[in-house]
């Protein structure tokens, strides 16, 4: 049995895949102790008896949230000497240009817990000072002294020869404390970056390890394995823990927590795989997976296999290993309406939260939301928000956005502009949410070279579907695509991982001149020396994960290369082939409108990806497709604005729609943990999957 | 029609996201460690008037002195579709030499409509400019990276009035020629130049979809709307500062060729919701390369009033319509030509910012920090590789101690106000060239002490491993960053060379020298100044 469980701010999603059938839960957070309610939704699913091993797969935020609360370990650093106050300098630039209150975020290590060590390797990687013995107890005593919870360890370019690192990492091991080490953590060059990489991991190794570990043993108390035919228990254990790592792929709970860097984008990265797997189901290549919860919207390109960047930031802090290439606005549901002092109406980032929650939940909250604005606008059921379990306030949203006006009525001369209704007010909040969740969406698209118009939207999160066909005209996006379900995708999408493994290696090797067809012998031996290269590191990948007791004789193995031309400092990630120049000569014209194959290129890193299949859920497919009766889906029709006008509007049941319908806007489909607003410009259509598949019509 | 605030904020992010994206795209593609790991570009979206409407998150000093560049481009040639001016002479739209500027004008047709796109034929006028700014590491002239003491333009390199580097869509190979071989790293200025033309050809596109989305009429009409807009968020701030004459001096230490200080002066008149600036008082232009073209002084201006706006206001060219900025011509703060300028983009512009600021400090007393470093420590240096044969050239700024702030210390180890690069990863730079970087800290204890604290300043220090040709372009070893409301001034910079067999030899704040193999460049910069008792 296998359950997959996401971890979100209100909600912890669970969704179990028993050999037969999806089924989903939703339980409080307990943001005290996040364990608690993956554990307690695991059993409301998984029931009394269980007849076979459980396997717990775990989106979580304990990586994410450590880091932006500040809760992590007292950590010691040991590094070149002279570089002791890299991690507080980084890269000498302000995060805002025009603000004298600017501020940078402090270094994870304070000054007292940096040390400088005797020792350097040069940029061709020859040492040209090795740690003394007497060094190395000095460094011990102070590090022992200091209290440090966890050692990190970076010394200038141990990428390209790690003997000083393994030397007093070797040493610093005696002392019981979890080691990080830049080389093993990231083998990669430019030194700020792979600095706050590792001192990263070693600040959440402590908080996310006793996390990790507590889940796995309360799992294995709590599952026990089944007897077997002669009434002895399974000693292995019979509940398995696996974690969701940002990369998308999931590791063994075990690593995890040796390497919690490779988890702090965990929380979105279930909603990337369901987005993809959902894409590959309806043979779309080219997706936007757009996930839009309360506070935040969650935005990544898939053009084939999701994209992956190494240039995230977590709370200030670089985080170089790869990432899904996610990119978040703070635009949601609850995200505040405002006037600026030019007079130009905000939204967000900041949000309502859930206490005091959008001004209708009537708990408090008198600022209009995004959320109270589709309220007034009519595209929110009150009585059918969260299935009817709680009951949106109109009258409380109608007042917030009232009181707004009038407030900002005061401050305005007038005769200035034109006098907006509630109705125009609501309008504005949402097409400015809408404006900035399309920066969002261009910053993924069209800034890094691609057509929206070859794109589907795949809306999910509780308020996607009431914003993505505005923002697919607005981008021109080719179809929306809101999958059953959308409030509990991301947790889908935990379940459906598979287990990944991924290393990679800094080479810098210039590639031979004379590409082309004809394959000139230089050239031969410089792929032939590729794949010897390879070959290496996937023997010892391979090593890696039988230790992690894994099967990795069935593990399959992605080999892709970074590459630039000669001089420049951006790779670009081709996969390995024979004619991986061309490919890169195309990919640099998608990405930067030029290419010039006269120009020497270079291969910087090797990159490997082992990769375990899960099972996954059977896709349940209509046979039949009928023409389906709307009749019996329609709930009543209401008034809601769309564009500047009002339209009586239908409201559909989505639970009672069938394969086969299809209905013109404008409509409004409602179903518990999500709504879908299908605009009068707009055709949806419900797919053999139960999906429903929005597209412009033709005027 | 009525201006809607809903879509005044969708042009605004549409327009910046453009000038974003371009910078993205240059950065990525670029060649010379300035753009791809410093970010020393900028760029930018005009309208057909060549007024700023949009600036991506950039460089401070590129950013108030870009329209300038429009606007020599527009004047000196008739660029039509497909056309991309470029230039650097800071007497036509430049600042500095080593900064190369492109300008493109986007024509969209008139009949395009929303929805329906037609090309880009057939339109009179251009209805945007783009135009994008970056540092190349050498642009020729007498010192490597072109950042050297000197006393005339011609000899800080080659100046390139505007010129067409393309012509209907295709680069001008003829040009493109005369420019490499002026340059001591023609490989790397072809792929730069290439990614900067690249980028302006993005923001064509963009634009131009935009324009086609949206609709000519309505595009117009928002880009009126926009600078309205700035200006008015620029008059509503100024109404903010009492009215009244605020006047500040402070002094660059010296040219570089004899000792005497630099003034600078200024005069700050707040009437209702207008500003005057005036500089009337500050030095004639001097011998050495501290002239700033009156370009760069604006520039200052703009960022300075900027920051007393929210941090998320478009960078229009309507900002600056409520304030009117006197420079007289000849001095220090206008420059004319011939004189030498590299000197004024990076230093004086930092100072005149001082000045700006310790001004405003009366009128604003609970706004406004104290002196930053108040220089980029310009370090460049070249020479050959010994295991190649082949030259290099580089350029950095080090960074220095911000001004505490009436509220909280300054930050340690950063760049200020008119800057905002990065440092070179240490592993990109010492691959690249023939150094060993000894120490890259923070200079405890540098900053001024006041009830809030200066940040302190860096400590650089630099082997070289061959004979290398050096230039250094620092200030504030003579004048120490204020302190204000009764807090201490930072500590001045200092730099120094430690030659292979020891002992330690000083060195003034600007020096092109000779440095031995196996010495050791010392740089520590300034701290910056306390606030309060």
């Amino acid at each position: 049995m296998r359950i997959g469980v996401d971890t979100g701010g209100t909600f912890t999603d669970c969704v179990v895949f028993d050999g037969a059938a999806v089924r989903v839960i939703k339980v409080f957070t307990n943001p005290s102790d996040p364990a608690t309610a993956s554990l307690e939704g695991t059993r409301r699913l998984a029931g009394r008896k269980i007849a076979e091993p459980l396997t717990l797969v775990h989106g979580t935020t304990a990586g994410t949230n450590t880091v932006l609360e500040r809760r992590g370990a007292r950590v010691a650093l040991l590094t070149t000497v002279g570089f002791e106050d890299l991690i507080e300098i980084g890269r000498q630039n302000r995060p805002r240009l025009y603000d004298f209150n600017v501020e940078r975020d402090p270094p994870l290590v304070p000054r007292g817990l940096r040390w400088g060590v005797n020792e350097r390797t040069a940029a061709d990687g020859s040492i040209l000072q090795r740690p003394t013995a007497a060094e190395i107890k000095r460094l011990l005593a102070l590090v022992k002294r200091s209290g440090a919870e966890a050692v990190a360890i970076c010394f200038l370019f141990a990428f390209a020869n790690p003997a000083n690192e393994r030397a007093v990492a070797r040493a610093v091991r005696r002392l019981g404390l979890p080691v990080s080490i830049s080389h093993e953590i990231l083998p990669e060059f430019r030194e700020y970056e792979r600095l706050s990489t590792v001192v990263l991991n070693a600040y959440l190794v402590p908080r996310v390890g006793r996390y990790l570990d507590r889940l796995r043993q309360e799992a294995r108390r709590s599952f026990r394995a089944p007897q077997n035919a002669a009434g002895a228990k399974d000693t292995r254990g019979a509940a398995q823990v696996f974690v969701m790592q940002s990369s998308g792929g999931i590791t063994t709970a075990e690593r995890a927590a040796r390497e919690p860097v490779r988890t702090i984008l965990s929380g979105p990265a279930g909603g990337v795989v369901s987005a993809r797997w959902l894409a590959d189901q309806l043979g779309i290549r080219r997706a936007i997976s757009f996930d839009m919860g309360g506070t935040s919207t969650d935005v990544c390109l898939l053009d084939g296999p999701p994209q992956m960047t190494r240039e995230t930031t977590l709370g200030g802090l670089p985080v170089a290993v790869p990432v899904l290439d996610v990119h978040s606005v703070g635009a949601g549901g609850g995200s505040l309406a405002r006037f600026d002092a030019g007079g130009a109406l905000q939204v967000g980032p900041e949000s309502a939260g859930a206490v005091p929650g959008p001004a209708c939940y009537a708990r408090g909250g008198t600022q209009p939301t995004v959320t109270d604005a589709h309220l007034v606008l009519g595209r929110l059921d009150p009585e059918h928000f969260l299935g009817g379990e709680f009951r949106l306030d109109e009258r409380a949203a109608r007042e917030s956005v009232d009181a707004f006006l009038r407030a900002q009525r005061r401050r305005r001369k007038s005769g200035e502009r034109k006098e907006p209704s509630a109705v125009d007010l609501a309008r504005g909040i949402v097409a400015v949410a809408n404006a900035n969740m399309e920066k969002a969406l261009r910053v993924i698209s069209v800034e890094r070279g691609h057509d929206p118009r070859d794109f589907s939207l795949i809306s999910f999160g509780g308020a996607g579907g009431l914003h993505a066909c505005d923002l697919a005209h607005a981008l021109r996006l080719a179809q929306v695509v809101v999958p059953p379900n959308p409030g509990t995708f991301s947790a889908l999408g935990v379940l459906l991982s598979d287990i990944v493994k991924d290393v990679s290696q800094s080479v810098l090797l210039p590639v031979p001149a004379g590409g082309g067809r004809k394959q000139s012998q230089p050239r031969k031996r410089f792929l032939a020396s590729l794949e010897e290269r390879f070959a290496r590191l996937e023997r010892q990948a391979r090593a890696e994960l039988r230790r992690d007791k894994l099967p990795a004789e069935s593990a399959s193995a992605i080999r892709s290369l970074d590459v630039r031309y000669v001089g420049q400092s951006y790779e670009l990630t081709v996969a390995f082939t024979a004619r991986f120049q061309e490919e890169f000569h195309r990919a640099h014209e998608r990405a930067y409108g030029y290419a010039d194959s006269g120009r020497a290129m270079e291969v910087i890193n090797l990159r490997l990806r082992l990769l375990i299949r899960t099972l996954k859920p059977p896709v349940r497919r209509s046979k039949g497709i009928g023409r389906g009766d709307l009749r019996n889906a329609t709930i009543r029709q209401k008034t809601v604005w769309f564009e500047n006008r009002s339209h009586w509007t239908p409201v559909y049941d989505r639970a009672r729609l069938a394969p086969g319908n299809r209905f013109r806007g404008p409509a409004v489909v409602v179903e518990y943990s999500s709504t879908t607003v299908v605009p009068p410009d707009c055709v949806c259509r419900v797919d053999e999957y139960l999906n429903l598949v929005l597209t412009q019509h033709a005027r | 029609m009525p201006v809607d605030p809903t879509e005044l904020e969708i042009f605004k992010n549409l327009f910046h996201s453009v000038a974003e994206e371009m910078g993205a795209a240059l950065r990525r593609s670029a060649f010379s460690p300035n753009i791809k790991e410093r970010r020393d570009y900028s760029c930018a979206v005009f309208d057909g008037q060549g007024r700023a409407v949009a600036m991506g998150d950039h460089m401070p000093v590129h950013l108030g002195s870009m329209p300038a560049s429009v606007a020599a481009a527009m004047e000196a040639l008739d660029l039509g579709p497909g056309d991309i001016a470029m230039l650097n002479d800071p007497f036509a739209g430049g600042t500095h030499l080593p900064d190369v500027t492109m300008v493109a004008p986007v024509f969209v047709h008139r009949g395009v409509h929303r929805g329906v796109h037609r090309g880009v034929s057939g339109a009179k006028q251009p209805l945007f400019y783009v135009a994008n700014r970056a540092h190349h590491a050498d642009i020729g002239g007498a010192q490597p990276a072109s950042m050297g003491l000197s006393e005339e333009i011609y000899q800080e390199g080659l100046r390139i009035p505007p010129v067409r580097l393309a012509r209907r869509g295709r680069i001008e190979r003829d040009v493109l020629a005369m420019i490499l071989a002026n340059v001591r790293t023609p490989q790397e200025r072809e792929g730069d130049l290439t990614a900067q033309v690249a980028a302006c050809r993005l923001g064509e596109r963009r634009l131009t979809e935009l324009a086609g989305k949206y609709g000519v009429r309505k595009t117009g009409f928002y880009l009126d709307a926009l600078q309205q807009y700035s200006a008015r968020l620029m008059r509503e701030a100024l109404q903010r500062i009492p009215n009244g004459v605020y006047r500040a001096e402070d002094f660059l230490d010296d040219d570089g060729y004899s000792d005497v200080p630099l003034r600078l002066r200024v005069a700050i008149t707040i009437r209702g919701q207008r500003a005057r600036v005036d500089f009337t008082g500050s030095a004639p232009a001097c011998r050495g390369s501290m002239n700033a073209v009156v370009a760069i002084t604006r520039s200052a201006v703009f960022y300075v009033f900027r920051c007393l706006l929210d941090d998320d206001v478009p960078a229009c060219a309507g900002l600056m319509n409520p304030i009117e900025v006197v420079a007289p011509k000849g001095s220090i703060v206008n420059a004319q030509p011939p004189v030498a300028v590299a000197g004024g983009n990076v230093e004086t512009s930092q100072r005149i910012v001082d000045v700006l600021l310790r001004a405003l400090a009366q009128a604003l007393p609970h706004e406004i920090p104290a002196a930053s470093s108040g220089t980029m420590n310009n370090l460049s240096f070249g020479g050959i590789t010994p295991r190649t044969g082949q030259p290099f050239a580089y350029y950095e700024t080090i960074a220095g101690g911000m001004g505490a702030r009436p509220s909280s210390d300054g930050l340690s180890g950063v760049h200020t106000h008119m800057t905002n690069s990065l440092n070179t990863p240490i592993e990109a730079l010492e691959s690249a060239c023939p150094v060993r970087v000894r120490r890259y800290s923070l200079r405890h204890g540098s900053g001024g002490a006041g009830r809030f604290k200066g940040g302190d300043g860096i400590v650089r220090e630099i082997e070289f491993l061959t004979e290398t040709r050096v230039s250094i372009l620092s200030d504030r070893r003579r004048f120490a960053p204020y302190g204000l409301a009764g807090g201490k001034p930072g500590k001045m910079g200092k730099n120094e060379l430690i030659p292979p067999n020891g002992g330690k030899k000083a060195l003034p704040s600007k020096a092109v020298f000779s440095a031995p193999r196996g010495s050791i460049l010392r740089i520590e910069t300034p701290g910056g100044g306390g606030w309060g008792k």
